[in-house]
């Protein structure tokens, strides 16, 4: 298998409930992947099953072309894992903390001192026990843990949640650092800023079933922006109706309306209009996601 | 494994100390008051008793050193330090699980079966040392009284091999439900009302003779202190019956928990 993640018709229910549905992903590898979605809507339980942590109903997965199921070990050992709800022992320092998770995976933790570095977690922090440490200080040593052997896959669920926004600038200079340096970036988030910021493309997932996979630009483009256009003299609104417009007001002669979908339409009918200005608004991340999670429900 | 193993021990190490010191204790305790009573008396008192009482000591002729010191070790208390610290111990898997930390660790290259098989290791080595906890006390008291100078160090040590064995299998009991569940108050649930149902048994099987041939099916029927320092001697069909349940659970446990999911 050629990508860092791939799965082909990948199936959990529980039950009646649904988990996750035929979902078909490739995550090329070195690029930073996006995954979206509302709370339940099956990220988490896409990830665990990615990293073999449950078995799939039906379909399989591959992590750098190891089977999740038959050949999970090695798997593992391409990947640093951060979960969304981290658990830690609470008796244990943050240093001896790192140093266990270090001994499980076979990369040596090259990349320790930088992180902690990059995320202020210094000495001190690291000699007190996890269960003195704040949500904030857990998420550094879990991201810590996950990134120190600078794994060739990283999947990291929610892993600005609990950062302040220094910490959360500086966690996604490191990641995208890494994927120039050529590692897989596979992170869940909610938070648009951060998505557009790192990823080259993103994944939505509602009820467990995937409603786009591609970049981000070819997310914009298939949405609605806002155009204003200020003509020299009057013009009838039908001269320029092509398909995508709606909404149209007129206010003299500043027309301002609503556009889906391709612009080259509209702007080969404004080019046979006396245009005197015209404006565009790039179409809104936030919009193009609340219409996919408003929209009607994935098809079964 | 071993990173499994020490962290399992770390966060274990203070419950098996104290357990293992109130069994000593106890074991102490119960040497210390052979001292203060009248022989003759226990005697007359045992021989007073209904079937259904006598039945709590066991095989045990307790007024004999041997049958008292040995009745010590079926005592509710000297049954329950050693059951907590195998019950505990074994539910460790799954209260990793509950709390997230089995997901970190698992997502790491560690074959769930070598998980599991570290934290049945550490079990057993948090049994031993509570276990030598009541042999010391036991030691103890025969050294300090006079009258219990005949409940020699070997046979004692033989019946806590006794001991051993029956709380290792209910350790083994405890970690095959921990295979099977995410919770580490299930674990404890399920195992406690297993001792308690094979108490039970036991019990039953010794006064009421339609139950009779139940009692081979408890543990308890298998754990007899009294009799082992009484000939010197661990019966291999109990050594067989107990360790074999330990074996055969513990192996189920390390089979199951690859097959299941290791998450919700």
């Amino acid at each position: 298998m050629r990508h860092a993640i791939e799965s082909r018709g990948l199936t959990r229910m529980y039950g009646r409930a649904v988990g996750v549905v035929g979902i078909d992903l490739d995550v090329h590898r070195g690029e930073s992947f996006g995954f979206l979605g509302p709370n339940g809507s099956g990220k988490t339980t896409f990830i665990r099953l990615a990293l073999g942590l449950i078995r799939p109903t039906a379909g399989a997965v591959a992590l750098m072309g190891h089977d999740a199921g038959g050949d999970r070990m090695a798997a593992l050992g391409e990947v640093g894992y951060l979960p969304g709800e981290l658990g830690l022992y609470p008796r244990l320092t943050g240093e001896r903390t790192l140093d266990a998770l270090a001994r499980l995976h076979p990369r040596p933790p090259s990349e320790r001192g930088r992180l902690c570095a990059a995320l202020e977690l210094d000495q001190a922090a690291l000699r007190r026990r996890v269960r003195e440490y704040s949500r904030g200080m857990k998420q550094k040593l879990g991201l810590v843990a996950a990134l120190q052997h600078d794994p060739p896959v990283m999947i990291l669920d929610e892993p600005t949640s609990g950062l302040d926004p220094v910490i959360q600038a500086r966690l996604l200079e490191w990641l995208a650092s890494r994927a120039t340096a050529g590692r897989t970036v596979f992170f869940s988030s909610h938070v648009l800023a951060e998505v557009e910021e790192l990823c080259d493309r993103v994944a939505m997932i509602r009820d467990g079933r995937l409603l786009f996979t591609g970049p981000l630009a070819e997310l914009r483009r298939g949405h609605t922006r806002t155009v204003e256009v200020q003509f020299a003299e009057p013009v009838d609104p039908a001269r320029y109706a092509v398909a995508g417009v709606s909404a149209v007001e007129v206010e003299g002669l500043r027309h301002r309306f609503a556009l889906a979908g391709d612009p080259k339409p509209l702007l080969a009918a404004l080019a046979a209009l006396p245009v005197a200005d015209v404006a565009i608004e790039r179409a809104s991340l936030e919009d193009a996601f609340r219409d996919l999670y408003e929209g009607p429900p994935p098809a079964t | 494994m071993r990173t499994i193993l020490a962290l399992a021990a770390e966060r274990a190490w203070a419950r098996i100390v104290v357990l293992a010191l109130g069994f000593g204790l106890f074991e102490l305790v119960v040497g210390l008051s052979y001292a203060s009573v009248d022989q003759n008396a226990i005697r007359q008192l045992v021989d007073a008793l209904p079937p259904a009482l006598r039945a709590l000591a066991g095989s045990a002729d307790i007024a004999t050193p041997t049958g008292y010191a040995g009745s010590g070790y079926l005592h509710p208390v000297a049954l329950a330090l050693p059951a907590a610290a195998a019950i505990s111990m074994a539910a460790a898997p799954a209260n990793e699980t509950e709390d997230g930390v089995a997901e970190l660790l698992l997502s790491r290259p560690l074959q769930p079966a070598r998980w599991l098989g570290a934290h049945a290791l550490a079990m057993a080595g948090g049994l031993a040392v509570v276990v030598l906890g009541g042999y010391v006390g036991g030691l103890a008291a025969s050294a300090l009284v006079d009258d219990l100078a005949p409940v020699d160090p070997g046979p004692l040590a033989l019946a806590l091999v006794g001991s051993y064995l029956c709380f290792l299998a209910v350790g083994g009991v405890a970690l095959l439900v921990a295979a099977l569940v995410r919770s580490g108050g299930r674990v404890v649930a399920w195992a406690s009302g297993f001792v308690i149902v094979s108490y039970a048994v036991d019990y039953l099987a010794r006064v009421w003779s339609v139950a009779e041939p139940l009692g081979p099916w408890s543990i308890f029927h298998h754990l007899d202190p009294p009799a082992v320092l009484r000939t010197g001697s661990l019966g291999p069909e109990d050594v067989a019956a107990l360790a074999g349940l330990a074996a055969v659970a513990t192996a189920a446990a390390l089979v199951l928990v690859g097959r299941r999911d290791l998450t919700p």
